[in-house]
């Protein structure tokens, strides 16, 4: 059966080829620069781990108008005799294709799937192509788990520099592990190997139009993974150096994507969270090293003269939106920083007024988009405060700091839970029977979903 | 003299008589009427804040967001407004069809007026209600888009785009009524007008406009926002 949304040259590619084992998929846009050694990486892991499998690479690109699909076709494995192959390795099939539909990485990853499950593959990878720390282990960290341990979904597990990454850090790992209870670090990364029943499962979904499309795509991959109930693990790939981003591109509106499509899927699996207590760690496989990091510049004084001034212009906003208390303590904070002092944006009330603003989109206090985009100078105010207390901190002390706020989050999620539920959505104070509910149980157990 | 003077107070107290004798049924049906009306719109009340209650209809529009909608603390209780609304209804029912009991030419055309004008006054409501809540809500995007874009006076930007969006909801509803509609139309395409021009000169006026643009493009590349985006 085909799909009417396949590209007709991707159509013809699958009459042609017919079937493979396994598909790698690349989504690019503009990224001529750094995709020849991300195909390379591929082949290579391909080659090298998993010869007795057919294979395929798959380009899915959004209109690139640099030579993104030209070094995608041309790309060639020339240093194969570094690897020690005494065998002549065999050739992956290679295919560029623009995706169609509504522009961004989760178009291109519907095109992916879409051809994973008509080649019949066992499993798909996918890796972004601005990388450039990809060598030919990361394939075979991605797929083996899936391919010989039974595991649905492989997610990366990465070291990253300690300012980088803190949408994750700050809201997206947190929120996830306290909702469904299991802890994957990286739930945003960027490359993750799937089986054939998660690919199948992402294809039915109907959600393929939301912020799903666009950056929403990683964390609405993790979160149905873990929520119902696909084996999830993880994979140690080392370091992530990657090309940054587009400059141009709206920090408020991937801010919306990304933490809009985690509030999305809190609607949908309010259920399953409901019942999670606790969390546990996602299996870690590979081998771990350290290694060294790009530094990641940062500009303190610019997040805060952005937060003072969301905290001077959004008060009818977040007024809305967050309970009486957050409020108050968001207002003393400006009070503060206005007065010179530093700022302290503790764990407690960030992780309240996260809650605050998912209780706010699930009531609709405000439009979905306003309450958003809203939270962005919030953010930067947490991440300045984040920055200047992690100046001095080893990256050991770092992932303290983040498990420290981890369990800040899991410990208010009755307080989450009353105001999901409350009929009176703007009390700020957890209801006194849900107080003893709010300390963290000893044994950190979790209940089965 | 004295017989002329009883003649006219007799004449006098004759149509005082006639008037209240020919009224004061009416006047008499007409309490009744008022009185029942009131009977009926304590009932209807009193049976609404039941009814609602048991279907419980303010967690509903609570929950679905349609409370907020309305009225941004989302105390606004469905309840409370169906059941006064039911309550004055019925009462202004009452008394015009007390009015309506005296058969004059002034109720008459009261009355008439009011029916005639009820459903153009309901779709003016409707366009005020519907203009306010759009008011409110692009004022907001538009209050969090500038604070974001880190443009000048987010919240006069955002005053603006609620002002003439109720305005335009003014203009739409006068309209319909057929009330002053070339003094609010001639008064919107002034405003129109005013703001295009101040728009234009501002933008035009702007000293440094392109060095403004180029160093917020400049900032942009270089600082935070960068290192924030490498995560994704």
């Amino acid at each position: 059966m085909q799909d009417a949304r396949l590209p007709a040259d991707a159509r013809l590619a699958i009459e042609r080829i017919r079937r493979a084992d396994l598909v790698i998929g690349i989504p690019s846009y503009n990224n001529g620069r750094t995709i020849t050694h991300v195909v390379q990486a591929a082949f290579a892991g391909l080659a090298k781990y998993f010869p007795q499998f057919s294979a395929v690479v798959i380009n899915s690109d959004g209109g690139s108008t640099d030579n993104t699909r030209d070094a995608v076709l041309s790309a060639q494995l020339q240093d194969s005799h570094l690897m020690l192959f005494s065998t002549p390795m065999p050739a992956a099939h290679r295919l560029s294709f623009p995706y169609h539909g509504i522009p961004g990485k989760g178009s291109a990853f519907r095109l992916i799937f879409e051809m994973t499950k008509l080649l019949e593959a066992k499993a798909c990878v996918v890796v972004d192509s601005d990388l450039r720390s990809i060598t030919p282990e990361w394939i075979e960290l991605l797929l083996r788990p899936i391919l010989f341990a039974g595991f649905d979904f492989v997610a990366p597990y990465y070291l990253r520099h300690k300012y980088d990454g803190t949408i994750t850090n700050s809201i997206v790992y947190p929120m996830t592990r306290m909702l469904y209870g299991t802890a994957v670090r990286q739930p945003i990364g960027g490359e993750f190997g799937i089986s054939a029943a998660l690919v199948e499962r992402y294809l039915e979904r109907d959600d393929w139009e939301t912020d799903v499309a666009r950056y929403g795509i990683d964390i609405w991959m993790t979160t149905v993974a873990i929520a119902e109930g696909f084996r999830v693990c993880q994979s140690f790939l080392g370091a992530k150096l990657h090309d940054a981003k587009d400059p141009g591109a709206d920090l408020a509106a991937m801010l919306e994507q990304v933490v809009g499509s985690v509030f999305m899927l809190m609607r949908e699996y309010a259920p399953v969270w409901h019942n999670v207590k606790g969390s546990v760690p996602a299996e870690l496989f590979g081998f771990r090293f350290d290694v060294g990091l790009d530094p990641v510049p940062v500009n303190v004084d610019r997040m805060l003269k952005a937060f003072s001034r969301g905290c001077a212009e959004l008060g009818e906003v977040w007024e809305a939106v967050m309970s009486p208390r957050d409020y108050t303590g968001i207002r003393q904070l400006a009070e503060r920083v206005r007065q010179g002092e530093p700022l302290v944006f503790d764990d407690e009330l960030w992780a309240r007024i996260i809650l605050d603003f998912a209780c706010a989109q699930r009531h609709k206090r405000l439009a979905l988009g306003t309450i958003l985009r809203s939270i962005t100078p919030l953010y930067l105010g947490r991440v300045a405060h984040s920055v200047r207390e992690m100046e001095f901190m080893t990256a050991a002390d770092v992932e303290q700091r983040i498990e420290q706020l981890c369990l800040t989050f899991e410990r208010l999620k009755p307080y989450l839970i009353s105001q999901w539920n409350g009929t009176s959505p703007q009390t700020g104070e957890l209801a006194p029977h849900e107080g003893h509910l709010a300390q963290r149980q000893p044994d950190d157990t979790r209940m089965e979903v | 003299m004295i017989e002329t003077l009883k003649t006219v107070l007799e004449a006098a107290l004759q149509r005082l008589h006639d008037q209240v004798t020919m009224f004061l049924p009416s006047l008499l049906a007409a309490l009744t009427l008022i009185v029942v009306a009131y009977a009926i719109a304590i009932l209807v009340r009193w049976t609404i804040y039941r009814i609602f209650k048991g279907l419980a209809i303010d967690k509903f529009l609570r929950q679905s967001g349609l409370a907020f909608m309305v009225d941004p603390s989302g105390r606004l209780r469905a309840t409370r407004l169906a059941a006064e609304a039911a309550y004055w209804a019925i009462l202004l029912m009452g008394l015009l069809a007390g009015l309506n009991l005296f058969g004059t030419d002034l109720t008459t055309h009261m009355i008439n007026g009011f029916v005639s004008l009820l459903p153009k006054l309901l779709i003016a409501g409707l366009i005020l209600l519907g203009g306010t809540w759009l008011g409110q809500y692009l004022g907001r995007s538009m209050l969090v888009w500038a604070v974001n874009e880190n443009l000048p006076k987010p919240r006069r930007l955002a005053t603006i785009v609620r002002v003439l969006i109720v305005f335009v909801a003014v203009v739409v509803a006068s309209d319909q009524l057929d009330f002053a509609r070339n003094v609010f139309f001639s008064a919107f395409l002034i405003v129109l007008g005013g703001a295009a021009l101040t728009a234009s000169l501002a933008f035009g006026l702007r000293r440094g406009n392109t060095d403004w643009l180029s160093e917020k493009h400049d900032n942009v590349e270089q600082t935070t926002e960068r290192s924030l985006w490498n995560h994704l």
